[in-house]
This record gives C-alpha cells, structure tokens and sequence, in this order.
C-alpha cells in the first residue's frame, strides 16, 4: 500500500511498532526543528549530527548484514571502520606517511580494498568452523588493528593520527568549490541571527555525502536480502547443515555476505575520515563496536529499517546527553546500558523486527494469518 | 584413495547403470569406536531401500558418511557412477544426492513457501553479482521456482500451508515440507532420515503415501526408519544393519524371518 495513493490505509497498516517509531520519530524531528528555529541548535551541528546519524546507520547496515541475515558474529566493527577511516586518510591526506595527496576518490576505493583484503584475511580461517570461532578471531582482529594503527608509526604516524585529511569532494569540479561559492545568509539580526556560510555548505555537502553512501548500501541490501541470495542467507542462520544438504555452499556464502558487510563499515570510515579530517587510533576503540552491536539489536537483528533506526537512537543518546548539565559520559553508558535491559525483558526481537521487507514479494499473501515474532501481526477484522 | 580403485568403481558402476548409489567398504571411527565398520552396499534406481537396524548400529553416522557430513576413515561412495568420496556436502548434492534429517529445524522469519523456495539448485539469484546484472534472468527463473513450489505443495496436499510462518507448523507438517522442498532439488536419490519419527498415524500415513508416490514417479531413495511397519510397507529391498556393518539385505518378508536379524535386535 502506497503512502501517497491511500496514507490513511497506509497508516491503519502499519504494526503498533511502526506506528510508534514513526510517531517518535515525527515528534524527534519536530523537536528538532524548534531548536533549530529558536537558535538552541546551529544548522552546521545539526546537519553534523545527521552525518554521524548516517555513520552510525551505515555501520548498523553492515553489521546487520552479517549478523541479522547470516549470523556472523564480528566483534571487529571499529577494525573495519578504522581500516576504512585510516586507508582513506592515508591516500588522501596531506599529512600522510606513505602516499598522501591523492584524489579522496582513490583514497575510498584503497580504503574498500583494504577492507576486503581484512575480511578476506580473518574469513578465511574462520568461516568453516562454528559461528564462535569467528567471533573470538574478531576480538582479536580488533586489537591488532588497533595495535598496529597506534604502533607502526612510519606507516600511520603512530598516537599523532593523520592530519591534512582534505574534504571527500575536494578536487570535484562544481561540488569540490560548492561551499566557496555559496553566498553567505544571513536569518534574523542581532546575536540570535543564523548566519548559514562555508562551513555550513560544507556539512551539508557532507550530509549529502553520505546519505549517498546509506541510500545506496540500503538498496543494494535490500535487493541482495530479499533475492534467493538472501534466503539462502537466512537458511544458513537457522540451519547451517540443511543449506550444505541443499547444495548450497555455505562457505562461500557467509563469505559474501561477511566481505559485504565489511565493505559497508569501512564506507562509514571512509565518510568519517573526509567529515573529520583528522583520524586517531583512538577512532579504532571497542567501544564502536558496541554501540554498533545495541544498535543492530535495538534496531531489530536482521531489520535494515531497524539498523537505521537503531544507528539513529545511537546517535541521539549520545549527543543528546551533551545537553545535561551533568558529567554525560557515565550518563551516556547508563542510558545505552538501561535501554538493553529493557529491551530484553520487554521486545528481545528488536523496535522493528524483520516483516515485509524480508519477504521476497509473493512468498506472502498479503498477511500471513498467524502472527509471528518474526511476522506482522495480523490486523483486527482479518482471518 | 588410489586413481587405480577410483577407475575400476567408475568401471564397475558404469556397466550396471541401473545403480545410483554405491557404497564400498566405509569406515568410520570415532576414538576407539567403530561406528561404521566396512559397510558395503548398493541402491537400485527406482527402488525405495530400508536401511534398518538396532540403536547405535550406525546407521545415522552411515547417512552422514554418505552425504559428505563426516569424513570417511576408508571405503569410498560413487553415486551415479561418480567417485564422491571426501567431497563437501554442497558438491555431493549437486550430483543428485539430497538428504533430509531426523529433525529438521524450522526456518525463521520464513514462509513455508519461501523455506521451499530455498530448495531448488544452483538458482541464478544464488549469485550475489547476478542481481544486479541480470535481474531479468534472476526474477525468470524465481517465477519459474515459485510456479514449481506451488505445484509440489499441491501435490502433497499442504498447499494451504504455503503462507504460514515456517515456524508456526506442527512436527509432522515440516516433515512433509521438507520431503517437498528435497523433491525441489530433484534428485537422483533421496535420502530419508527416520521420516516417520514423531509424526502422528495420520501424517504418517500421508508421509508413507507420498513416499510411495515418489517412488512411483521415479525417484529412488534410502530409507532410515526406526518404525519397522513404516519400512516393512514402504522398502524393497531392506538393508539390516548391526554394529557399523551390513548384515544381510533382502525383501521385507525375508528380513523379518532371519534368525540373526531377530538376534541382533534382540540380543
């Protein structure tokens, strides 16, 4: 059912979940909107924020993709993420150690590269045996990244991270010289005045950025989750031994979908390193990793409505807690550490557990007639 | 394995093309015990074979063997005449041998359509650069599987499943579900893992009837089953055996009468 053909059947269609999100995230935005009208939020912070919105989204959609469809489990999301932040930065930057200066353009296809040849290199020895092996070798994985990002300081510069990072169109024609060339505006007058100018046009080319790194993983995943590759997927989650007996080759498989994913993350890098400018080894922390993992889970496992939404809360509890008069970091923690437990006790399948957008359309009638954990619930006056 | 012995099975099983399944000498140990033990056997095409025997007699380890699950410790499987010893369980499918389990776990988040729409090999949409390559051929050959799910589940009379949540259906159902899904996969011989086991007489006897109608249609199949009366109507020959070996092959009325089958279930 069409938003714009019917909006009330529309409406009237959706789960009680997709009704609430939706309506939480109608009132967030119109909250939003008030702070930015009455000055309390800047348009350069705020179109910041939707940029780390989008990091976080990208990195929930690639974990997502290894976890929610493939039960992958990848304790290395800030790896893949630093080795995408750092494989950029190195290209690109003119404060790089090795190459430096080149296109931000080649800095992101060395940073995918990269991130293919990590997954490659852990995938290879992991992915035949039991899902733990993996996740053990991942902890690992992310240590010795880290590691070696902080230490090998005549490839990275060691503790003194990469500077000179330039801005991802840099160098573009028309988008590399777009926030130059923007006027100045100038809203309101006095102090209250909202002056929108470079560095405004900047993040919002920024913003752009990577609502094309999201908009174009989303579909890409959408397409894959919801093809007879995706299913395939899913059957190995459940049971790994029945996809073998089938004729499916399982290794290969979780593979794909274990590169893919780390692809994803590494794009969130890539983004963050140009958003930034400047990376550290202290971007490659664990703590990433978790906030990545409550997200997916928040979100829903095996959901990418839910891995944005996820990403998205993520966000908000941590720059939301900025605003507390308080010491925010414990603050942060024990808002994120509050919602699991909630969450398990009260929805252990997530905000918006997987639906229709798993279904390959016409596996489904319209509803199926029983509801399941993992299934819509059937509407009142329905069979 | 030598290349000599793998010409010669090649060899022998090619002048008797009417064999699909033939397993030579397998054995397999676990520590000090041997849980297949030279077993040596072959499954005529269009046949429906009981493999029986007492508890712990190895017949599941057997049905791992053969479908590539475990590793052989020595003896070899051809099927259709095609060495497949040592092979992965993907590749020994895709020479036709499909097998089910004793039980079979259920698909999450998954129709009873879409669980048997994972049955069909080597599906262009299997092919991650394929969807955005060819989608045409992709979505072709989905409507060409969808058609093919929906017959099937008609034949077996559980097409009023089809929408269920593949998590929502009883033991017994997903049994079913899971001898159409194999039929899907059309192989040249189906192995069958205690179909009967925790199914109720109704089910079971749709189960029997169904298999029976395979059969007819050309399918042959292995067949495990801990229900004698269930393999007794259904298999022709029977395979008895005990303590990881075969201890003799006959029709069911021959089987039933001999003194050391009755020993080996008794004793």
């Amino acid at each position: 059912m069409s938003l714009v053909e019917d909006p009330k059947g529309y409406w009237t269609d959706l789960t009680v979940a997709e009704k609430g999100v939706t309506a939480g995230v109608v009132l967030f935005a119109g909250a939003l909107l008030v702070s930015l009208l009455t000055g309390g939020l800047t348009p350069t912070y705020f179109l910041y924020l939707v940029g780390i919105a989008g990091m976080y989204a990208l990195l929930s959609l690639g974990l997502n993709s290894q976890w929610g469809f493939s039960g992958l489990i990848n304790f290395s999301v800030a790896a893949f993420f630093g080795i995408g932040a750092y494989g950029t930065a190195l290209a690109s930057a003119s404060g790089s150690p090795i190459a430096g200066g080149l296109p931000p353009v080649v800095g992101l296809l060395a940073a995918l590269a990269l991130a293919a040849i990590l997954a490659l290199f852990i995938g290879i020895p992991t992915l035949r045996l039991r899902a733990d092996y993996l996740a053990i070798a991942s902890i690992g994985l992310a240590e010795v990244v880290r590691l070696i990002v902080l230490n090998q300081d005549d490839w990275t510069n060691g503790s003194a991270g990469v500077r000179g990072i330039p801005s991802f169109f840099d160098g573009w024609p028309v988008l590399g010289t777009f926030p130059e060339t923007m006027p100045t505006l100038v809203f309101g007058s006095g102090p209250g005045a909202t002056v929108l100018s470079t560095s405004f046009w900047q993040a919002l080319s920024n913003v752009a950025l990577v609502l094309a790194f999201v908009g174009v993983s989303y579909l890409v995943l959408r397409r894959a989750h919801r093809s007879p590759w995706g299913r395939v997927l899913r059957t190995i989650r459940s049971d790994e031994d029945l996809a073998r007996a089938l004729g499916k080759n399982t290794y290969s498989f979780k593979m794909q979908s274990f590169v893919l994913g780390s692809l994803i993350m590494a794009l969130a890098g890539v983004f963050y390193a140009h958003l930034n400018l400047y990376v550290s080894p202290g971007d490659l922390d664990p703590i990433t990793t978790f906030y990545v993992w409550v997200a997916v889970i928040l979100g829903g496992s095996g959901s990418n409505r839910g891995a944005l939404f996820g990403g998205v809360v993520i966000v908000a509890i941590q720059e939301g807690t900025r605003a507390l008069p308080l010491d925010a970091a414990p603050i942060r923690l024990l808002a994120i550490g509050v919602i699991i437990v909630l969450l398990m006790r009260f929805r252990p399948q997530g905000v918006l557990p997987p639906q229709r957008e798993l279904i390959w359309p016409g596996t489904v009638d319209e509803t199926p007639q029983q509801p399941d954990s993992g299934v819509r619930e059937t509407k009142a006056g329905e069979k | 394995m030598s290349e000599q012995t793998t010409d010669t099975e090649t060899a022998a099983t090619m002048s008797k093309d009417d064999v699909v399944l033939s397993v030579d000498g397998l054995v397999k140990t676990f520590g000090a015990l041997v849980a297949t033990d030279h077993a040596t056997f072959e499954v005529e095409r269009g046949t429906i074979t009981g493999l029986i025997g007492p508890n712990g007699a190895g017949k599941s380890t057997l049905f791992n063997l053969i479908s590539g699950f475990y590793e052989t410790d020595e003896g070899s499987v051809s099927v259709n005449g095609t060495d497949v010893t040592g092979q992965e369980p993907y590749e020994i499918a895709d020479h036709g041998l499909i097998r089910t389990f004793q039980t079979p776990r259920k698909l999450e988040g998954m129709t009873v359509r879409e669980a048997m729409l994972v049955g069909p090999r080597n599906q262009p949409g299997e092919s991650f650069l394929k969807l955005f390559t060819a989608p045409g051929e992709v979505g072709e050959a989905e409507s060409k599987n969808m058609a093919d799910v929906d017959r099937i589940l008609e034949e077996f009379e559980i097409d009023h499943l089809a929408t269920q949540p593949a998590t929502k259906i009883s033991g017994g159902q997903m049994k079913l579900v899971e001898l159409a899904r194999a039929m899907l996969s059309e192989p040249e011989i189906l192995l069958l893992d205690e179909p009967a086991a925790g199914v109720n007489p109704t089910l079971r006897n749709k189960l029997a009837e169904q298999i029976r109608r395979l059969n007819e249609q050309g399918t042959t199949m292995l067949l495990i089953e801990h229900d004698m009366e269930f393999v007794m109507e259904l298999a022709d020959p029977v395979i008895v055996l005990d303590q990881g070996s075969v201890l003799m092959e006959g029709r069911p009325d021959e089987v039933q009468s001999d003194d050391r089958v009755i020993d080996a279930y008794l004793g």
